[in-house]
């Protein structure tokens, strides 16, 4: 798994690849949680290149998304492929997170 | 077996042995896990077995899908992909864990994101 974080338009991303799972979750918990203690908001996580999400990945951005609602934060999810949507939407979670097809949709909602 | 039922059995084992890793081994992941698998006519076989501590089944379960938490999700990825999640308990040290997809029945396309 690799995670850049990006700035566009004046918004920050987390743009996500690979295989999110029991050994490479720690590592993105230590990166969004950074984002979460300096009150990021919007942050938007870009899901396109995300290959593989276990329940661990699953708990970190739940877990992200609960510390951020304690100061108004949001947690945008874009572009989440179709064989991970289905596991959100399994999970009921598709009515948690704010997910967009694209960054457009995200930037201006 | 279609592609994307292969990757919701990918995920099931995934998170089975996870579960032996996190409670079984508490945390150790240089102890041993085999994972078989079987074919037969009336489905898909996965046994997975440990040498860990034991489990207890009436004790396994996921958590509320309406209450928003982190965890407590990977029983449910198991079970909604296979249709038998069995302990055996004639295994005395460890655990075997047998998990059953019947094939056939037109439960192939079974829609797992409704």
């Amino acid at each position: 798994m690799k995670i850049e974080i990006l700035d566009s338009k004046g918004l920050k991303v987390m743009s996500v690849t690979g295989d999110i799972d029991m050994y490479s979750s720690p590592d993105l918990r230590k990166e969004l949680m950074q984002l979460v203690r300096k009150k990021v908001s919007p942050l938007l996580v870009d899901f396109r290149g995300v290959s593989y999400i276990d329940s661990s990945g699953i708990a970190t951005f739940v877990e992200g998304l609960k510390n951020m609602m304690t100061y108004g934060g949001k947690l945008r999810l874009i572009g989440i492929p179709e064989k991970i949507m289905e596991i959100f939407c399994f999970a009921k979670l598709d009515r948690v997170f704010e997910i967009y097809g694209t960054f457009d949709d995200a930037c201006n909602n | 077996m279609t592609d994307s039922v292969i990757e919701d059995v990918k995920l099931a084992v995934d998170e089975a042995c996870a579960n032996v890793i996190k409670h079984a081994y508490r945390g150790d992941t240089r102890q041993k896990i085999v994972v078989k698998f079987k074919l037969r006519k009336k489905g898909f076989e996965v046994i997975i077995e440990d040498s860990g501590i034991k489990a207890r089944p009436e004790l396994i379960a996921g958590r509320d899908l309406e209450e928003v938490r982190p965890g407590g999700l990977g029983i449910h990825f198991i079970k909604r992909t296979f249709d038998v999640f069995q302990f055996d308990e004639k295994k005395t040290k460890g655990n075997r864990l047998r998990l059953i997809r019947y094939l056939g029945g037109g439960n192939e396309d079974r829609n797992l994101g409704q």
